[in-house]
């Protein structure tokens, strides 16, 4: 069944079990990755998808279902299983169908350019990089992930009020982890990018960046555990920012999940911070005209100049807090529910170079890497203690590896202790990020360092 | 699902450029998540997720294609796809097909799609009570629900053809305890390979109070000091530390390369002589049992070490040929959408000879830990971390006041060595390991163990 013979099929069954006002979300995504392993083709994936979720007001309640199966089958399952789940959901908010924003943008998320590579440029890409990962120094003895994708995907949203969206984007993007063995020392070094420009891949770059990143990793050493002015490299800074992004959402205001619930309007970091969300950047991985609710996206400031601005909201969000919705509504796919996420969110970047933040340290520590920060992060209380990987600085200057790490502090007094901010803001898609998340390097500080 | 004859010009596709094995997962699962929050429920979703995976050898080189589409034109279309990737002659045609039937290992009495969903409803709510009126700190209380169904097909070139019905459930409560600006989270999350019999049987009273006991206690806790301490931690989902400093550096995903700090070092001295260290995905029903794995090979006990000596890894398919060694059991994935790759099941350090309270009598300074966060580990360096949800002093033998805040890092071939008390308590936890085929279940387990010596992260600074 087609999706449109689909939708037709499922509003009438709907409507005649007791249905209102029902919506239909539909995603279809195609992607290609590949693995190389010392010239070999390691892993090759190829795959087409979708899924559809329904949902649809059932005596006044919202009931959700969803499914990847387009059959007969599947019309009975969504109808039935949604009507069963409006039943016993209590929320004091009512759900509705939205009947659309009055406008939306018209930016464009797919590249052409970039749909036409093909499979065989891609791998190359990896060839080419590989040949520079072992030709840069002879400590390189392998790879432990090295991957190049692509993907297309398409949203469409139609409701029975006569909203009918669509959107098409695509992005493709490389990851490099390189090992270096020295003595019986043995570091790795990442390196990953996203883009929709698939010339700005320059693999002999790309294999210096990952190298370099291992080799600075050999000869660690101890360093005295205290508290230490700490720079978190652009890369680690948005890592951070990615774990405690959801207290900057109202649902977990709401929930009690976050401390800045009624600070809005409020200084909550320095002056010198301004944090935005920007649905329409051009080289953005999760740009886009509408949210996953069908609100039109727009771009905003979160804090401007240390004052708390907005938080994000959907539809229910905002309704329970008496404001709009920010367009910010998420759907993880068209499986999950509906929450609150950022689009891509950046802090503004000033204007101290990494290096110039480096010089102006007497003694402090560098943070290039973190790592568990899905267990060593509380977002309800701010609180983290945390694993780092970095580099000891004394009088400006880098001096030494340091073993294994841990960062402790706290978010919320972090956003008021930092120093400066750099020029070099990068962006980065963390495995479990919700959002696309970018950063300049941070100086912070001080933060409690624990050295193995 | 699908039928013999399809699935055999499927596989005679996937094989048309000269693969030289090839294998095709069916999956339908259908899935109930309920959320609470604050007494009432939030959220119900109901889902059918169907897909088909098919894979391609050629020596050392894996292909993988999925898709949605389950019509014939589809599957051929996928097929194709991933033979494009290999160039040269058919070298081989698919064996015939033969179903193999396998005795349910872990029989279930209640399928969850049979229960109506306000009994479901009504566990959740009963968890939330128990949970709100622990204390009358408790300021926030959510409860997950989670039930699946996941209907499984694989068949392969060499003639394999078997079906598996797994069925899952879990409660997930979560307290939040909070005085002043200060806020602390409380865990717990039993799952089990049952169906709704678990949350009809299950201890509701004891899960949702500790979860509640965790969060205010540590309410009340000191901040942890930071340095290098004995460190004991406790039985059950304690075994995540082994699962983060051994248990993946044991997989072949990172063997094969050699990139892990365990590879080509069976029969060697790895651990001290008081680590035994299982993975056995043959346990009735426990969450990360299975009957049989996503390349259709029989769940089975594997010893990984014994008495300190490196016995085995956990082997797939595609790892056992760059290893020269056969499948263990341990061909795992989320779903259709992953290529599987080895993985692990149950995974315990198995009992020693020492009581707990020997243990925590013969520590005269150090740091106890009840109940362990989540972790994470690089299997190149062997480096791990992972957060401590529940954690006390010791002192002289005894268990003093509570500590927040800390996180323990290391190195897991080291820590290995330095395990020189194991305790007579085993017990399993639930929890979800995430790795390059997805996000599945596994239990972790241990009884309590002693580290001579770690080092802990704090947030109160050094000692």
């Amino acid at each position: 069944m087609n999706l449109q013979e689909f939708k037709e099929k499922l509003f009438q069954l709907g409507g005649q079990h007791g249905f209102t006002d029902m919506e239909l979300y539909y995603e279809r995504e195609e992607k290609f990755a590949c693995e190389l392993f010392k010239g070999e083709i390691d892993s090759y994936d190829t795959s087409e998808v979708f899924g559809t979720s329904f949902r649809g007001l059932y005596e006044g309640r919202m009931g959700y279902a969803f499914t990847e199966k387009l059959d007969e089958e599947s019309l009975s399952f969504l109808i039935e299983n949604a009507k069963e789940n409006s039943q016993f959901v209590e929320d004091e908010v009512q759900e509705e169908i939205f009947a659309g924003s009055e406008k939306y943008e018209s930016g464009s998320y797919y590249s052409s350019s970039l749909a036409d590579v093909t499979i065989a440029e891609k791998i190359n890409l990896l060839k080419e990089i590989e040949k520079h990962i072992y030709a840069y120094d002879e400590r390189v003895t392998g790879t432990d992930y090295f991957m190049v994708r692509s993907g297309e995907m398409e949203r469409v949203l139609l409701n029975s009020k006569g909203l009918s969206l669509s959107e098409k984007c695509n992005h493709a993007g490389i990851y490099v982890s390189v090992i270096v063995k020295q003595g019986d020392q043995v570091k790795n070094g990442e390196y990953s990018k996203f883009t929709r420009d698939f010339s700005i891949l320059n693999p002999e770059e790309i294999a210096k960046h990952a190298v370099e990143e291992a080799l600075s990793q050999l000869n660690a050493r101890s360093a005295e555990s205290k508290n230490y002015p700490v720079l978190l490299r652009n890369d680690a800074a948005s890592v951070l920012l990615q774990t405690y992004i959801p207290i900057f959402s109202a649902e977990n205001t709401q929930k009690g999940q976050s401390a800045l619930k009624g600070k809005t309007g409020e200084i909550i970091a320095v002056a010198s911070l301004n944090i935005i969300d920007d649905p329409f950047l051009e080289e953005g991985m999760l740009s886009s005209n509408f949210d996953s609710e069908g609100v039109a996206t727009a771009r905003k400031d979160i804090v401007k100049d240390g004052r708390l601005v907005t938080l994000m909201h959907n539809r229910k969000t905002a309704q329970k807090d008496g404001v709009e919705s920010t367009g910010n509504a998420y759907k993880a796919s068209y499986k999950g529910a509906l929450t609150v996420a950022p689009t891509n969110l950046y802090v503004n970047p000033s204007n101290q170079s990494y290096e110039e933040l480096v010089s102006s340290l007497s003694e402090g520590i560098i943070i290039t890497e973190l790592s568990g920060l899905h267990s060593g992060a509380n977002t309800v209380s701010g609180d983290f203690s945390i694993a780092a990987n970095g580099y000891y600085v004394k009088d400006g200057k880098v001096q030494n590896a340091v073993n294994q790490m841990t960062i402790a502090g706290n978010f919320y007094k972090l956003l008021k202790n930092i120093e400066a901010i750099g020029s070099d803001l990068e962006f980065s898609m963390g495995f479990m990020a919700t959002g696309y998340i970018g950063s300049p390097s941070l100086l912070i500080r001080e933060l409690a360092v624990t050295v193995e | 699902m699908l039928s013999q004859s399809v699935i055999h010009d499927v596989i005679t596709a996937a094989l048309a450029t000269g693969g030289d094995f090839a294998e095709v997962f069916v999956e339908d699962r259908f899935t109930n998540s309920l959320a609470l929050q604050g007494g009432k429920i939030e959220s119900s979703l109901s889902g059918r997720d169907y897909g088909i995976g098919i894979r391609v050898f050629k020596g050392l080189q894996s292909v993988y294609a999925y898709t949605t589409d389950g019509s014939k034109e589809g599957l051929l279309k996928a097929a194709g796809n991933a033979a494009q990737a290999i160039r040269g002659e058919k070298i081989i045609q698919p064996a015939q097909l033969q179903k193999e039937i396998i005795p349910v290992a872990h029989p279930i009495s209640l399928n969850p799609r049979e229960v109506e969903k306000l009994r479901k409803a009504d566990v959740m709510k009963k968890a939330y009570e128990i949970a709100k009126n622990y204390h009358s700190s408790i300021q926030q209380v959510t409860v997950r629900y989670l039930d699946e169904e996941q209907n499984v097909l694989i068949a392969n070139s060499e003639g394999k053809f078997v079906e598996d019905r797994r069925v899952r459930s879990r409660l997930a409560i979560q307290s939040i305890a909070a005085e002043g600006n200060q806020m602390q989270p409380g865990f717990y999350g039993p799952g089990a390979h049952k169906g709704f019999e678990f949350m009809e049987n299950l201890n509701l009273e004891h899960y949702a109070n500790e979860a509640s006991r965790i969060a205010v206690t540590m309410l009340g806790a000191d901040p942890c000091p930071s340095g290098k301490f004995p460190v004991i931690i406790d039985n059950e989902f304690g075994g995540v530390i082994f699962h983060e400093a051994c248990g993946h550096g044991l997989e072949a995903t990172s063997v094969a390369k050699e990139n892990s700090v365990f590879a080509n070092r069976i029969g060697e001295k790895v651990a001290s002589d008081v680590v035994t260290y299982i993975d056995d995905g043959t346990l009735a029903n426990e969450w990360g049992s299975i009957t049989i794995d996503d390349e259709g090979e029989k769940a089975r006990k594997n010893v990984l070490i014994e008495n300190g000596i490196l016995k085995g890894y956990l082997i797939d398919k595609f790892g056992g040929r760059r290893m020269g060694m056969e499948s263990t059991g341990s061909g795992r994935r989320q779903s259709y959408r992953f290529a599987p790759t080895s993985r692990m099941t149950n995974t315990y350090i198995a009992n020693g000879k020492s009581t707990p309270e020997e243990i925590v009598s013969n520590t005269e300074y150090g740091i106890y830990t009840k109940y362990m966060g989540g972790g994470q580990v690089n299997t190149t360096t062997g480096d791990y971390n992972f957060a401590v949800m529940e954690a006390y002093l010791v002192k002289d033998g005894k268990i003093g006041k509570p500590l927040k805040g800390a996180t323990l890092i290391g190195n897991g071939p080291k820590t290995l060595q330095l395990v020189d008390m194991v305790g007579n308590n085993l017990d399993h936890g639930a929890g979800m390991c995430g790795s390059q085929s997805g996000s599945i279940p596994v239990n972790v387990g241990q009884p309590m163990i002693r580290v001579s010596e770690m080092t802990v992260g704090g947030t109160k600074g050094g000692e």
